[in-house]
């Protein structure tokens, strides 16, 4: 969307109608906090691999239905993947590899997982 | 060298920039007055493309009125948005009749 205001991304809705807005605590869940954890050390002041602004760039690359099918925090992981991958701190290998053997190991404690 | 002090009157350029920006669309073109002033922080606009050799910039409070940024709502006088904006989306403005 474009006016004399400039480009608007699809992440910048304020002022937009939004109907009734659900006032509820929503847990934070442990793998949450974990993207979190990880996003504040990969951003931190002496290691500085992927900043906040990167991440939100990330994901303000999404495209509207990715962006709008994505809870906060999985937004902020799959942000921090991509960033990560195209500055080449891991491979989609690395990244494929990993995400198997976290699976698999799983899968010893829950055969349902 | 900050360009701003508290109570100056400024507007919220639309810099037609691409990518990552901090400034949302609906403060962009608005009058408001500082507010109080951050101090200096890397551009987020560079950060977000992993260039973080680029040049430290003021970040200012500014405050607007509510109802100016929603004239369609009813909205009291006293009821304020106070929002960061980075130096370089902004401008020296002229008093409104209708500012605070």
């Amino acid at each position: 969307m474009q006016d004399d205001k400039g480009p608007r991304g699809y992440h910048d809705v304020g002022g937009d109608a939004a109907g009734t807005i659900p006032i509820v605590d929503l847990p934070w869940l442990h793998w949450e906090k974990q993207v979190e954890a990880i996003r504040g050390l990969l951003g931190d002041g002496t290691r500085r691999i992927v900043s906040l602004d990167e991440v939100r760039r990330g994901f303000e690359s999404f495209g509207v239905e990715k962006y709008n099918s994505l809870s906060f925090y999985r937004r902020r992981l799959e942000a921090m993947t991509d960033i990560l991958i195209e500055k080449g701190v891991v491979s989609h290998a690395e990244l494929d590899q990993a995400i198997a053997q976290g699976k698999a190991k799983w899968a010893e404690f829950d055969p349902k997982a | 060298m900050k360009r701003f002090s508290d109570g100056d009157c400024v507007k919220v350029l639309a810099l037609g920039k691409e990518g990552h920006v901090r400034i949302p669309h609906y403060v962009r073109n608005q009058i408001g007055h500082i507010a109080g002033y951050c101090g200096t922080y890397l551009n987020p606009e560079d950060l977000a493309v992993g260039n973080t050799s680029g040049q430290a910039v003021d970040l200012y409070r500014v405050a607007f009125e509510q109802r100016q940024l929603w004239p369609n709502q009813p909205i009291p006088k006293h009821d304020m948005l106070v929002i960061e904006i980075y130096d370089h989306w902004l401008a020296p403005a002229q008093e409104t009749s209708d500012a605070p």
